[in-house]
């Protein structure tokens, strides 16, 4: 479904990602963990078109997104949830989803009309029905989590990039979103999961790629977590655990 | 001052409130958009006011057709100074101050244009309704100045609807709040940076071909307007564009009333004192947003 092949980017002189090789399936839930400053935003930004690659590939469905438009990826299928949200904060939460499902995937099928795709989107989320008029900056930092993950959805991806779902949120509504996290993936749907809490992470990921200083230095097959997370020494090289 | 008095500076004072505030409502727009101030707004009246001003005289086209294709003119000029200057510097990673300095050099190029190819004298557009004039008690307003309040509310609740109710008004709402955002959702923020331009520059050429009948036409008109463009649109609150009008309805009046109060000579100097109270009890502006965010 997606695949990189030697990608490298960064920021002005600054490189960032060093040789970045990976694959995501259909269906499959992989997991990019690693710790603080290991590239792993960056790695989301350049899968999703905010950060141009200095070189090497990026492949969806087996055409090449390299140099495309972060717009255009997200309406061929390359959903994100961007840490820090990015919302349209003065808006409503009505209109934060319109634009959303406006702008989705039109090439499986038919585009379902925009306030049926939300209806849709709204039975995964019913707490947003009653705030359907509310502006998405008076909402908390976990609801405001939620309609970031619900706008992504809006664009109907066929790979969903969530970039630290968790972090600074209740144990609650980690929970909620990590429940929503594994109803997507038992619909199908591919998944990137970045994420510093590697226990999480093991809790839904299929697979996992441990970035450090820009380049991957590990991979967690399937089956490999229980043998990984009981590895202290593992877990402490790659992750100063 | 007479009952009479008053009411005729109230109705002078809402016409050029009107101007201002279309001026200001081009300069909110763009400035939300784009987070750019354009010194350039006023010009963009200048050029819709002397494209009208030639296509009547010189091609003796229809004052309808003469104001729409100027109008029109102005929102290519606007497309134009996005694709070709701001765009470009934007790329090279322009900032506020750099954008302030490429508007205003090319609010100066459109003005010096304008005095090589069209010279120095100024011109009078005819008005909507043409000389006519409707007496309101004592006072007297012309048939066109009705008309440039009554087009003026028409923008201001066609745009309010615009960014609002359709899908390209709230992505240019969208790309303008968070461009990662906007882009992450499938939103061509370049494109929606270039229609705010277009927006800008249609107000803009449409503030100066309802100006034209009032005052006249000349190749100095677009720094004199982006300034009490931009007085409107602070006043009213530049984060909200609706604001603009508000705000220039305000400066509007307070100079009309200033002028039959004082004096005509002190009108620019009770309306900025007026201003500069009121920005410092509202900093925010009249209908300015105080900003929000969750926790």
């Amino acid at each position: 479904m997606l695949r990189v092949e030697h990608l490298e980017a960064g920021y002005g002189d600054v490189p960032v990602l060093k040789d970045i090789s990976l694959n995501v399936a259909a269906s499959e839930t992989v997991a990019i963990i690693g710790p603080n400053g290991a590239g792993k935003s960056t790695l989301v930004a350049a899968l999703c078109g905010l950060v141009q690659p200095r070189a090497g590939r990026i492949l969806h469905r087996e055409a090449e997104v390299t140099r495309m438009p972060a717009h255009q990826r997200a309406r061929r299928g390359l959903g994100v949830v961007l840490e820090g949200r990015h919302l349209f904060g003065e808006l409503t939460l009505r209109q934060n989803l319109t634009l959303a499902a406006a702008h989705a995937r039109a090439d499986a099928g038919a585009k379902p009309k925009i306030e049926d795709a939300i209806a849709e989107v709204l039975e995964l989320f019913p707490f947003m029905r009653e705030r359907l008029n509310d502006a998405v900056e008076l909402m908390s930092g976990g609801e405001q989590q939620m309609v970031a993950l619900a706008r992504a959805l809006l664009l109907r991806p066929e790979v969903l990039m969530l970039d630290e779902p968790s972090t600074g949120l209740a144990p609650l509504v980690v929970k909620q979103i990590m429940s929503t996290i594994g109803v997507l993936r038992s619909r199908g749907m591919s998944i990137i999961l970045v994420e510093q809490n590697v226990a999480l992470a093991a809790e839904v990921a299929d697979r996992a790629y441990v970035l450090s200083v820009g380049r991957v230095v590990h991979e967690v097959a399937k089956g490999e977590w229980p043998r990984f997370l009981a590895d202290d020494s593992l877990v402490k090289a790659y992750l100063g655990g | 001052m007479t009952g009479g008095l008053l009411l005729q500076s109230i109705l002078t004072g809402l016409t050029n409130g009107f101007v201002y505030g279309l001026v200001g409502l081009g300069l909110a727009a763009i400035f939300r958009g784009t987070r750019i101030v354009n010194a350039m707004q006023g010009d963009f009246s200048l050029i819709g006011g002397i494209a009208a001003v030639l296509l009547l005289e010189k091609l003796q086209w229809p004052l309808a057709a003469a104001m729409a294709a100027a109008v029109l003119l102005g929102a290519l000029a606007g497309w134009l100074v996005e694709l070709i200057l701001v765009r470009p510097l934007r790329k090279r990673g322009g900032t506020e101050d750099s954008y302030l300095l490429l508007t205003l050099g090319i609010a100066f190029a459109v003005s010096a244009l304008v005095l090589y190819f069209v010279g120095r004298d100024s011109h009078a557009l005819p008005g909507i309704g043409g000389e006519g004039i409707i007496v309101v008690g004592d006072a007297a307003i012309r048939v066109h100045s009705v008309w440039l309040i009554a087009i003026g509310l028409a923008v201001m609740l066609l745009l309010r609807l615009f960014f609002t109710r359709t899908t390209v008004g709230l992505s240019m709402m969208a790309a303008a709040i968070d461009a990662e955002g906007a882009a992450t959702t499938g939103i061509d923020v370049a494109l929606m940076r270039t229609l705010t331009f277009v927006l800008g520059g249609l107000v803009g050429a449409l503030a100066g071909v309802l100006v034209g009948p009032l005052v006249t036409v000349h190749y100095e008109m677009g720094l004199l307007l982006t300034l009490k463009g931009f007085a409107a649109a602070i006043l009213g609150g530049l984060s909200n564009p609706m604001g603009a009008i508000v705000g220039g309805i305000t400066l509007g009046l307070v100079e009309s009333i200033a002028i039959v109060t004082v004096s005509s000579g002190y009108k620019d100097v009770i309306a900025m004192t007026i201003l500069i109270i009121i920005m410092i009890v509202m900093p925010q502006g009249l209908l300015g947003r105080k900003l929000r965010r969750g926790g």
